[in-house]
C-alpha cells in the first residue's frame, strides 16, 4: 500500500510538471485574463441588473473553460504515452497497470483542479471588486461542486482515450456533458411521454450519462439566492465519486486489455 | 539455474505468428545476446518478458516468476528501443519518477541518483530538459533508468543503437562491469560485432523461432567463422550473395 500510494505521488507530480513546463499554464492564465479583464472594464451605467448578466457571463466562461481544460488534460495522457512510446518504460517498472491508471487520474484532476482555482480566483475577484461581494457560501459550494464535475469528467476523458481516437473522444464527451447540462434534468419527463422503444433510451441514458445539472450552481450565483443544504452537497459529491470510480473501472479493464 | 526463460513460447497478432515455439534460457550473470532481422520477433518477445503481453502458449519466466506480476518486474531493468522519455522532465525529476514507481525513497534515489549520472556520463546535464537532449544522451538517460533500481535482470532493447564510438566502448564496459556484479543482462541487436564482443552466449531468431544459440566459443568454432556468417546462414543468406550484395 505505501509503495502504490508512492508510485501514485510520483505519476501526479509528472502531471503538474508537465501542465507548467509544457506552458498549457500561460493558457490557463490567458483564459483567466479573458475571464476577468473585458467584464472589469465594463461599467454598467447603472442598469438595473447588469450585474447579474456580467455575473452569468462570467461563471458560462468558467465553466467552459475548466471543462475544456479539463478535458484536454485528461483525453491526451494515454495517447500521448502509447504516440511517445513512454507507456512502455512506465509499465516496466513494477507498477501495476491500475495504479498507473489511478496515478494518471490522479495527476491530471489535480491538473484541472489547480487550473479551476485560477478561474474561480478570477471570478471571485471581478464579484468582490464589481459587486463588492467577495467569498460567500454559495460560492464555496459552487466551487467544491465544480471539482466533483471536474472530476467526473477527467475520469470520461481519460477512459475514452483508451478506447477511441482523441478527436472522437473529445467530441463525444462534450456532447454527453453539454447535453446532460442542458437535458438531463428534463430526461424522465421526456421519456414518459415517449413510445417504448425511445422511453427504454432516455431511461438508460438518465442513468448511464452523468448527470452534469447536479453541479451546476451558477443560478444560485448570479441571483444571490441561498446556499444549498451541505448535505445535498455532500449526496452529489458522494454521486461524483461514485461516478468517477466506475467510470475509472471501465477504464482499468480497457487498459488492462490494451496491446502495445 | 537459469534467471531467464522461455519456454515453447507461442504469440500471435491475428494471422501474423510473431513468435513461434520459442525456447531458451539465460543464466545468471551471464549477458545473452538477443539477435535476429527485423521483424523476427525481438521485441514481442522482449514484451512478454515484461509483462506487457502474454504468450498465447508456452512459459516464460523471470527468475521462476511470472513477469505479469508487479514484484517480479521489481528485478528487471529494462531500456526501451525508441528512447522517448517525457520531454519537458529533467534528468533528475525524470529519474524521481521511475524511482517512485520502483518505491525507492527520495534518499535512496538521490544515492543512486549521484552514482549513475557519472556512471552513464551525463554529469553537467542533470537540471537539463530531455528536449534539449540528443539522441545518444537520451539513450544515456535510458540506461541510467534502467539501473536506477539496481535490479538483478537487465533487458535491453536495441541498447547501442545512436551512441557514437566512445559512448558504445563506455556502455560496453558498464555491462561488463555490470555482469561481474552478478548480473544477468539480454540484449537484442542487430550490432553483431558488439554482441560478439561482449556476450557469453547468442540467440538468433528467425521467424519467430530460436535457429541457433549457443556460446560466443561456440560461434567462433575452429577460427574460421564470426557470428557475421552463423547470423547470415541461419537467416538463410549465403555469404556469396552477402558480398554480391
Amino acid at each position: 500500500m505505501k509503495i502504490a500510494l508512492c508510485q501514485i505521488r510520483a505519476l501526479i507530480k509528472l502531471s503538474l510538471l508537465e501542465l507548467y513546463r509544457r506552458k498549457d499554464i500561460v493558457v490557463v492564465l490567458i483564459l483567466g485574463a479573458v475571464l476577468l479583464l473585458p467584464l472589469s472594464f465594463v461599467t454598467p451605467f447603472g442598469m438595473s441588473g447588469a450585474g447579474i448578466y456580467f455575473n452569468e457571463i462570467a461563471l458560462v466562461m468558467v465553466w467552459l473553460f475548466s471543462i475544456l481544460i479539463a478535458l484536454g488534460v485528461s483525453s491526451r495522457i494515454f495517447p500521448h504515452e502509447f504516440e511517445k512510446r513512454t507507456i512502455y518504460a512506465l509499465l516496466a517498472k513494477p507498477a501495476s497497470r491500475s495504479v498507473v491508471l489511478i496515478g494518471r487520474y490522479l495527476g491530471a484532476l489535480t491538473a484541472a483542479i489547480s487550473a479551476l482555482c485560477i478561474f474561480y480566483a478570477a471570478y471571485t475577484l471581478l464579484c468582490g471588486c464589481k459587486q463588492g461581494v467577495w467569498l460567500s457560501e454559495v460560492l464555496l459550494q459552487a466551487f467544491i461542486l465544480h471539482v466533483g464535475l471536474i472530476a467526473i469528467i477527467v475520469a470520461l476523458g481519460i477512459m475514452g482515450s483508451l478506447i477511441m481516437t482523441s478527436s472522437a473522444n473529445v467530441t463525444l464527451t462534450l456532447l454527453i456533458v453539454f447535453g446532460m447540462l442542458f437535458f438531463g434534468g428534463r430526461l424522465p419527463a421526456l421519456a414518459a411521454t415517449q413510445s417504448l422503444f425511445a422511453k427504454t433510451i432516455l431511461y438508460t441514458a438518465n442513468v448511464v450519462a452523468p448527470h452534469v445539472e447536479f453541479f451546476d450552481m451558477r443560478q444560485r450565483l448570479v441571483h444571490e439566492w441561498s446556499a444549498v443544504s451541505w448535505l445535498v452537497c455532500a449526496a452529489v459529491m458522494a454521486y461524483a465519486v461514485l461516478y468517477s470510480a466506475a467510470v475509472l473501472l471501465l477504464a482499468d479493464f480497457f487498459l488492462r486489455r490494451k496491446r502495445f | 539455474m537459469a534467471v531467464i526463460q522461455l519456454e515453447s513460447v507461442v504469440k500471435s497478432f491475428g494471422s501474423v505468428k510473431a513468435v513461434n515455439d520459442l525456447s531458451f534460457e539465460v543464466g545468471g550473470g551471464e549477458i545473452t545476446g538477443f539477435l535476429g532481422a527485423n521483424g523476427a520477433g525481438k521485441t514481442t518477445a522482449i514484451k512478454m518478458l515484461l509483462g506487457f503481453i502474454r504468450p498465447d502458449s508456452g512459459r516464460v519466466l523471470v527468475k521462476g516468476r511470472d513477469p505479469q506480476l508487479a514484484e517480479t518486474r521489481r528485478l528487471i531493468g529494462f531500456m526501451p528501443e525508441t528512447a522517448h522519455y517525457y520531454p519537458y522532465l529533467k534528468v533528475h525529476e525524470l529519474l524521481n519518477l521511475y524511482g517512485g514507481l520502483c518505491g525507492m525513497s527520495k534518499a535512496e534515489i538521490a544515492v543512486r541518483f549521484s552514482e549513475l549520472i557519472v556512471k552513464v556520463g551525463l554529469t553537467g546535464a542533470e537540471n537539463r530538459q530531455l528536449k534539449t537532449f540528443s539522441k545518444g544522451m537520451l539513450q544515456r538517460v535510458g540506461i541510467a533508468q534502467a539501473l536506477l533500481h539496481d535490479p538483478a535482470v537487465y533487458i535491453l532493447d536495441e541498447p547501442f543503437t545512436g551512441l557514437d564510438p566512445l559512448a558504445r566502448i563506455q556502455f560496453r564496459d558498464l555491462l561488463l562491469a555490470e555482469k561481474k556484479a552478478g548480473k544477468t543482462i539480454l540484449f537484442s541487436s542487430h550490432e553483431l560485432s558488439e554482441a560478439e564482443l561482449i556476450c557469453d552466449n547468442v540467440v538468433i531468431l528467425k521467424e519467430g523461432r530460436a535457429v541457433w544459440s549457443g556460446t560466443t566459443a561456440e560461434v567462433a568454432g575452429d577460427g574460421t567463422q564470426n557470428l557475421e556468417r552463423v547470423f547470415l546462414r541461419m537467416l538463410g543468406v549465403a555469404h556469396e550473395e552477402k558480398e554480391a550484395l
